[in-house]
């Protein structure tokens, strides 16, 4: 692995499906620190991205990196330097948490022996040590993703891409997974929908939307244009807000909150989510 | 950097690994699935039986071999559909060391491994109805070979081609019986006419089984069916190896 942060480079990265539908728009960005996570709604691109980079689907044109090696020309060194765990990626319900991850180890060139032992104390480090010989198809939700968290944490990867990895899980196995994630001593190119995971975890953010980076920085550097505010919720409308179904939404100072809750509206404390919704409201300085 | 040595080494590993695991352990854990792919080669050595007054039992046998390996085979076209669209295995496996030679090869054995209760249970009843001879089982386990070759071939073509799960089990289920079934695996193939013979001989259960009962001297020799069998393996196996998707587009 190289020494700098510079884990990924990417130049004009474009993705057309053959239906016309244009995933990623001429997208160039670096990542930088260990976490990197990419948020945005369903379908703004991120999973298309992931697999792009991971080298699973090509780009119809553009260029990226991972680590200095090109994602179309030194396909086999990526391969060898990444995990890429794929969204609603599931075990197998026939084999054991130990058989699964032994398996994918012995895939990424280790020894049966060494598999073994690999498997059992990545397991073992995810909580899972008495559950490693039980069919898959007898786990939680949280103990099936964590298997798939163990494959990233002994393949010992340079580079580990996690797609979704809490999806539909409750938020007990969510805690569960993201202490997981912090385990693994990899760089990590996470996506997610669940901005307190983007919160909880990144050192760098991107957000996604339709195809384009639509802000980046660290999570602090996207909060800073909410600083000193709080979100206003009604159901009727109020001024500066937008409509999000049957909500009206605004930011505020949190020193004039007292007429909205005269009004009877909600006042929220701003989060990673505010990043989100904002789009489309104005944020006065 | 790996050098050749170690990639070869590393594909045998996993190969052996998926083989054993999908194969073997389904064998304990699953039995039901065991006596499914049985299921219906054994019906059509009943029936069969039945109907001609126990004398084509012996095609029955031989056809029961090749239509159990053959069935099991394609039906796993099912198998490797759903484990790409909606267990994501294979997406786990192509941003890995991992080649779809290693993948596809893997899943084939394991497809031979999980056959090995009703082959067992065929070479039983073979035994008991005293068709065998050494060098007709000779020929029917290098003819089992390349049916399975070709079969899982066609089967992992298909389960690539296959874009929504709710589709997976139909295409799977029609497959198993149309090229199992149809062609001469359990009757005599000089009851069909040369063209439909040529016609079926797209699905390589055909020549397996005009092949087989030459070899049993059941039938009499038709030296064609070996070379499109040899063929045709070979084409199925290039098509399942570099035009499947494995890196999508």
């Amino acid at each position: 692995m190289n020494g700098d942060l510079l884990m990924i480079h990417c130049e004009n990265l474009t993705k057309k499906y053959s239906d016309g539908f244009v995933a990623l728009n001429s997208i160039s960005f670096d990542t930088s620190g260990r976490i990197n996570t990419l948020i945005g709604r369903n379908g703004a691109g991120k999973t298309t991205l992931t697999r792009i980079l991971s080298t699973q689907l090509m780009p119809t044109s553009g260029t990226a990196t991972i680590n200095g090696m090109d994602i179309t020309k030194n396909v086999s060194e990526i391969r060898r330097s990444i995990v890429s765990i794929p969204q609603e990626a599931s075990p197998l319900g026939i084999l054991t948490a130990q058989e699964q991850v032994g398996m994918f180890l012995i895939g990424r060139g280790h020894s049966f022996r060494s598999a073994k032992e690999e498997a059992r104390i990545a397991l073992e480090t995810l909580g899972l040590g008495d559950f490693r010989n039980l069919p898959a198809d007898k786990l939680s939700g949280g103990m099936k993703r964590k298997i798939f968290v163990a494959m990233a944490i002994a393949s010992r990867a340079d580079t580990v891409f996690l797609d979704e990895p809490t999806t539909g899980l409750d938020p007990i196995s969510r805690i569960e997974v993201w202490s997981a994630i912090r385990e693994i001593d990899s760089e990590i190119f996470l996506t997610t929908h669940y901005m307190e995971e983007a919160q909880d975890l990144s050192d760098h953010v991107f957000l996604l939307e339709h195809g384009n980076i639509a802000a980046r920085g660290s999570v602090n550097d996207l909060l800073k244009p909410f600083s000193g505010k709080v979100r206003v919720e009604s159901r009727s409308e109020i001024p500066d807000s937008v409509k999000i179904g049957t909500m009206w939404i605004s930011y505020v100072s949190s020193g004039d909150t007292a007429e909205y809750l005269e009004k009877g509206c909600t006042i929220k404390p701003i989060s990673l989510d505010d990043v989100f919704i904002s789009r489309g409201v104005e944020i006065e300085p | 950097m790996c050098s050749s040595q170690e990639v070869l080494r590393l594909n045998l590993r996993f190969i052996v690994s998926l083989a054993w695991s999908y194969g073997f352990r389904v064998i304990f854990r699953g039995p039901s699935y065991i006596i499914s792919s049985m299921s219906a080669p054994l019906t059509l050595l009943f029936i069969v039986s039945i109907l001609s007054h126990g004398t084509l039992i012996d095609y029955a046998l031989v056809g029961g071999f090749l239509g159990l390996i053959a069935s099991v085979a394609l039906s796993s076209s099912g198998d490797a559909a759903f484990m790409r669209l909606q267990l994501r295995f294979q997406d786990l496996y192509v941003a890995s060391k991992v080649s779809p030679s290693d993948y596809m090869i893997g899943l084939t054995l394991s497809y031979v491994i999980f056959s090995l209760p009703g082959i067992i249970l065929y070479a039983i009843l073979g035994a008991i109805f005293h068709i065998f001879t050494l060098g007709a089982v000779l020929a029917l386990i290098g003819i089992m070979c390349f049916l399975v070759v070709g079969t899982s071939s066609i089967s992992f073509i298909v389960s690539s081609s296959i874009k929504h799960v709710r589709n997976v089990w139909g295409i799977a289920g029609i497959m198993s019986v149309i090229m199992t079934v149809l062609p001469p695996t359990f009757y005599p193939y000089e009851y069909i006419p040369k063209w439909a013979l040529y016609a079926l001989s797209a699905t390589p259960v055909t020549p397996a089984a005009v092949l087989a009962q030459w070899a049993f001297g059941l039938s009499p020799p038709m030296i064609n069916e070996l070379y499109i069998f040899i063929i045709e393996t070979v084409i199925y196996f290039s098509m399942a190896r570099y035009l499947t998707r494995w890196r999508e587009n």
